[in-house]
């Protein structure tokens, strides 16, 4: 055998993971890498849906099995449980909205910018105060990023952690806060790899309560353009009291 | 239009009213789809137990994520397949599976009923390109990237199941798909 490369000269590194990711072969520091690509490079995200819809068809002759109707049953009453499922339905509800809303942002990405930029004051223990900090941890999809959100009511600042994400130089990523009344309120732009403190406007923060949703979407450099419909949904999160 | 574009139709815009938040469309991508995405979770899941929790996952995430299906971009029925496979692979992988590891044969015993709709579906794709491609590579290349595809395994699972380094199999499966690939594009 002549050939000692072992993938084909045609195939780069990015595209022999992209191949592998999809298959879900990776573990590890090349699953990490994977993950972070699948968040941070476009191109890649549209190798992998590319080798996950050429693959698919694999399963056309793969038999099929008739779930037991109890299956059905359990979806249905998972989506029309109360407690969670009111919780999730407004979600995706929220979402929904968020997506068709005219946001008029509290703060404009001008003044998310202009915030001041300190270190965490890490160690420092909260005072006890009339409430105490509610953090919300949100998930971006697909990968294992999160972005961390701390709330601290005797400050009215927010502590916002976004270490793991990084920039792709064509988008920005503007954080909202989800209001039962006027829509969702934009809480700034995170900046990618920091962590940052953000004061919040006195008319904010009454809505920043233990179950508070907050969604994050994708915008254009510098936030969603004013007077113009958020950007895509790709995470969201709920604050809770800790 | 023929009955396989017909059913592709009706997936699709049933995708798309659920993504517009019309809760009934789940009910019929769940008549349409369900038997063969539960194929795909008992798969990789092993056990009727696991794959019946997984599938249940699958829908009710699928109420939440139906927007993020491009119908310019995949059929849908590769699309929900591809969606079923990866949150089954994560359940397998998160350690939510109580079961362990059962031999996936006693899986496949269960009866093959695939209704109607399914097979109207899979019509068009059969003659994809994939099922040609995947001829053309050697045995244990194709053999490992079935399994990885099927079952969900990793490198390291493939490697220590046919009994040879991970480096060996790693360069199996990586060759397999150059070769896939350049098939895929040809």
């Amino acid at each position: 055998m002549t050939d000692s490369n072992p993938t084909s000269p045609e195939m780069t590194d990015k595209d022999r993971l992209a191949a592998e990711h999809a298959l879900r072969l990776l573990e590890g520091e090349e699953l990490i890498t994977a993950r972070g690509l699948m968040a941070s490079d476009p191109a890649f995200a549209a190798a992998v849906a590319d080798w996950e819809e050429k693959l698919a068809p694999l399963y056309d002759g793969a038999s099929g099995t008739v779930p037991p109707p109890a299956v059905w049953a359990r979806i249905e009453a998972e989506l029309a449980r109360p407690a969670r499922s009111a919780a999730s339905a407004n979600v995706v509800a929220l979402q929904r909205r968020v997506r068709r809303w005219q946001i008029a942002s509290v703060l404009s990405a001008a003044a998310a910018v202009a915030l001041a930029f300190f270190a965490f004051p890490g160690t420092k223990p909260a005072p006890a105060e009339p409430t105490a900090p509610l953090m919300a941890n949100i998930p971006i999809a697909d990968t294992p990023l999160r972005l961390a959100v701390t709330y601290l009511p005797e400050r009215s600042e927010m502590l916002v952690s976004a270490s793991g994400l990084t920039a792709d130089g064509v988008h920005d990523h503007e954080l909202w806060l989800v209001t039962p009344d006027d829509g969702a309120k934009s809480l700034g732009v995170v900046v990618p790899g920091e962590q940052r403190r953000v004061a919040v406007d006195a008319a904010l923060t009454r809505h920043i309560n233990d179950g508070a949703q907050m969604v994050l979407t994708r915008e254009p450099l510098g936030g969603a353009p004013k007077g113009q419909d958020a950007g895509p949904v790709v995470a969201q999160g709920t604050f809770v009291q800790i | 239009m023929s009955d396989a574009d017909l059913a592709r139709e009706e997936l699709k815009a049933a995708i798309a009213r659920l993504a517009d938040g019309d809760r009934s469309a789940l009910e019929f991508i769940y008549q349409a789809t369900s038997a063969k995405l539960f194929g795909i979770c008992l798969r990789i899941l092993g056990t009727r137990d696991d794959a019946e929790d997984a599938l249940q996952d699958v829908y009710v995430s699928l109420w939440r994520s139906a927007d993020r299906y491009d119908p310019a971009r995949a059929s849908p029925i590769s699309w929900l397949a591809t969606f079923a496979r990866n949150r089954a692979i994560d359940r397998l992988r998160s350690g939510k599976v109580q079961s362990g590891a059962v031999p996936v044969d006693e899986a496949m015993e269960i009866s093959d009923e695939t209704p109607l709709a399914d097979e109207q579906l899979e019509v068009q794709q059969s003659n994809a390109q994939v099922h040609h491609c995947i001829e053309t590579l050697e045995e244990r290349q194709r053999d490992a990237i079935r399994t990885a595809f099927f079952h969900g395994a990793t490198y390291a699972e493939l490697a220590e199941t046919q009994g040879v380094p991970l480096g060996t199999m790693k360069s199996w499966v990586r060759r397999g798909l150059a070769k896939l690939k350049r098939c895929l594009e040809a």
